[in-house]
């Protein structure tokens, strides 16, 4: 496999040296082939996928979270419809009739209305 | 990129050979994710999507007690504990855990179905509470599970059980209130689509996620007042005691709205029970489901027509004979002995049969009832008291009763001889009531309802009386009747009522058809009345039935009025008049 350098872009300041400036530059001496790449392209891809899945999983753990507390909710509104329940029956006309206080009171020989 | 592989070398070949599988994994997934693109979403939709009902909660009921809102029908979320007999592990703990935490929730012979182990499948207890789930499912049982199951609840236990009906098992409103308001009632469900995982919990991925909310059925506020109910079924129970009678009912009612306060049967059911009632007839409500023909009650109805007409009042007189022939029957009265002329109070105090069939006479020509006179009548009864028509009260089963018109054949001569004193006509109770309330207040007919309002953030939004006529009969009229009533009532019952107040009503005693002839052996009693200081400010009434008896308007019906009526002057704290 042949491999052709790259030429390098030269731009028009850096043809015309002026005087007393520095004529060399900065040439890596690293060279990334073909594979290398399709490697980094496949891994930038997986990365992005990656973060992707997190994303999507947390969404998800917020989902559960959402369920449990909606379960809470649930649990809650029973109980407070018990206990209105509850309230309710005790203070029921029946109850209150067969109360301890209902039953000490008698009827009032005579009422009278005040002006 | 140049790959430089030898011709015809195995390399090439394989690249080749490579290409042409990739080739095709290229055009098996074109066609799997391109053309078969929206059957495979579809599949993947119907794997991986749930639609949850959000279930809507069904309205409350409320009575009042005086102004104030009551709860008398509620919702709890109760369970039910069942058990797959054939992967559950720890049998005997089971039934030790179940006996003591849920003893009498559980079903009869529940041990024996944990054996049945072809089965996957066994309710072993329902209607069990929160707390009682909470402390069996902390056992961790495997094989043990619970279901919630709404039910209705009533604080007030037995109380206004035929107005209020039931929900029957498959969750919908049979009967009373329930039943005839059940759209209002119970709401609209809302609708959960999403994405769930394995455990059916909704997820938030997906793009077709639809929530709609659940809309909760509405709080309805009776005009019912518990103290009021309660006070009329005791009522009840005590005349049950006194007469030995099988069924008796009664109504009250505020005649200047049209609001029924209380609504009552014997028998009666327990609502939180109605699967355990084998006779269907008792859920029933008889004030609205049972027309019956009221008898001599329909007198202050025949005498608010004749002094709206101008053909009869209080102080005229008629010759009575105790009989009084129309067409080819003779009617007599019931009451024999006050012969001679009289006046109508006297009629009306005595309940004589033949002075409203006078008053029906000079309805018309004087001598016969004519076509004049049944027309007028009808007119009156059936188009301005209402008598004979549903009435549109807020209760399924509602019946219609019957006034014959003058137009058909039936509606002749004597048929409207008898309808002058209550027979040959069919009404309900309510439709009695509401007529009468008409026919005290002034000449206003309103709508009956049970219903007062709706309950929306812990208020009263109301709803206001609605008047069906006004000006149905004069104001004088009324004025005179309501003192007719007044005075019969003090004339035939003194020293009945609380001093000070104006009460008055009418008796009724009315046959009952057997066997296709009115049968002396059996009758039906009724009393209609009012109350109140310087207007009346409620009307009762009340029957006493049952097969085979006769029952007497004024020995039977009419105390326990006398009862309700002394008890609400208390209640709704009248002032005697000076």
């Amino acid at each position: 496999m042949s491999y052709q350098p790259t030429t390098y872009y030269t731009s028009r300041r850096q043809q015309n040296w002026s005087r007393n400036q520095n004529t060399t530059r900065f040439v890596s001496a690293v060279k990334l082939g073909p594979v290398a790449h399709t490697i980094l392209v496949a891994l930038m891809i997986t990365v992005l996928g990656l973060i992707y899945l997190t994303q999507a999983t947390r969404t998800t753990g917020y989902d559960y979270a959402a369920q449990k507390i909606d379960s809470q909710i649930a649990e809650l509104n029973e109980e407070r419809a018990d206990l209105q329940i509850e309230n309710a029956r005790l203070t029921a006309l029946e109850t209150v009739k067969n109360s301890a206080v209902a039953k000490e009171m008698t009827t009032p020989a005579s009422t009278e209305f005040v002006e | 990129m140049n790959l430089d592989l030898p011709k015809n070398g195995y390399s090439r070949k394989l690249a080749y050979v490579i290409l042409a599988i990739a080739a095709l994994f290229v055009l098996r997934l074109f066609y799997l994710q391109i053309i078969k693109h929206s059957y495979y979403v579809d599949q993947a939709r119907a794997i991986q999507e749930r639609r949850f009902v959000l279930p809507a909660q069904r309205g409350e009921i409320y009575a009042l007690d005086g102004e104030s809102p009551v709860k008398l029908v509620m919702n709890q979320t109760v369970y039910t504990v069942f058990a797959d007999p054939k992967t559950i592990t720890q049998k005997d703990e089971i039934i030790e855990t179940l006996r003591e935490v849920a003893g009498g929730n559980l079903r009869q012979g529940f041990a024996d179905l944990l054996d049945q182990t072809d089965t996957r499948y066994q309710v072993l207890g329902t209607k069990l509470t929160t707390t009682q789930r909470d402390k069996i499912k902390a056992k961790n049982y495997y094989g043990i599970g619970f279901q919630a199951v709404s039910q209705r609840v009533y604080p007030e236990g037995k109380l206004a059980s035929q107005v209020l009906g039931f929900v029957n098992a498959e969750g919908t409103g049979a009967y009373g209130i329930e039943g005839y308001m059940n759209e209002r009632l119970k709401g609209e469900d809302g609708l959960l689509q999403s994405v769930a995982d394995v455990r059916d919990v909704p997820l938030t991925i997906g793009k077709n996620n639809i929530r709609i909310e659940p809309q909760n059925g509405d709080d309805l506020v009776l005009s019912i007042d518990r103290n009021i109910q309660s006070k009329v079924e005791q009522a009840i129970l005590a005349g049950v005691d006194r007469t030995g009678a099988p069924q008796i009912s009664a109504l009250v009612m505020n005649p200047n709205t049209g609001r029924v306060m209380a609504m009552a049967n014997y028998p009666s059911y327990n609502p939180a029970e109605f699967y355990k009632v084998r006779d269907a007839a008792i859920f029933n409500n008889n004030t609205i489901s049972v027309p019956y023909e009221p008898g001599s009650t329909i007198k202050a109805f025949t005498m608010a027509t004749a002094i709206d007409k101008n053909v009869a009042h209080a102080t005229d007189t008629y010759n009575n004979t105790d009989y009084i022939t129309v067409g080819d029957r003779t009617i007599s009265n019931a009451s024999k002995g006050r012969t001679g002329l009289i006046t109508f109070q006297t009629a009306m105090e005595w309940s004589l049969n033949t002075g409203f069939v006078t008053i029906a006479q000079r309805l018309g020509d004087g001598r016969n009832i004519n076509r004049t006179a049944r027309d007028t009548m009808y007119d009156y009864f059936y188009n301005r008291f209402r008598l004979g028509q549903a009435t549109g009260v807020e209760l399924s089963n509602e019946a219609y009763g019957s006034i014959i018109s003058p137009q058909s054949s039936m509606g002749n001569e004597v048929r409207y001889s008898n309808m002058s004193f209550g027979q040959g006509m069919e009404s309900t109770m309510l439709q009695v009531a509401a007529g009468f309330s008409s026919a005290v207040n002034g000449g206003t007919y309103y709508q009956p309802s049970v219903v007062a309002g709706v309950l929306k953030g812990g208020e009263i939004e109301s709803t206001k009386p609605e008047v069906k006529q006004a000006g149905l009969i004069a104001g004088s009229t009324s004025r005179e009747l309501v003192g007719m009533l007044q005075q019969a009532r003090r004339s035939s019952f003194p020293g009945a009522d609380k001093p000070g107040y104006i009460v008055g009503g009418k008796t009724g005693t009315s046959q009952v058809i057997r066997n296709g002839a009115y049968s002396e052996a059996e009758t039906i009693a009724s009393y209609v009345g009012f109350g109140g200081s310087d207007r009346p400010e409620y009307v009762i009434m009340i029957q006493v039935a049952g097969k085979d008896r006769v029952w007497q308007g004024s020995r039977d019906a009419m105390p326990i009025f006398t009862d309700i009526s002394n008890w609400m002057i208390d209640y709704l704290k009248l002032r005697p008049k000076g």
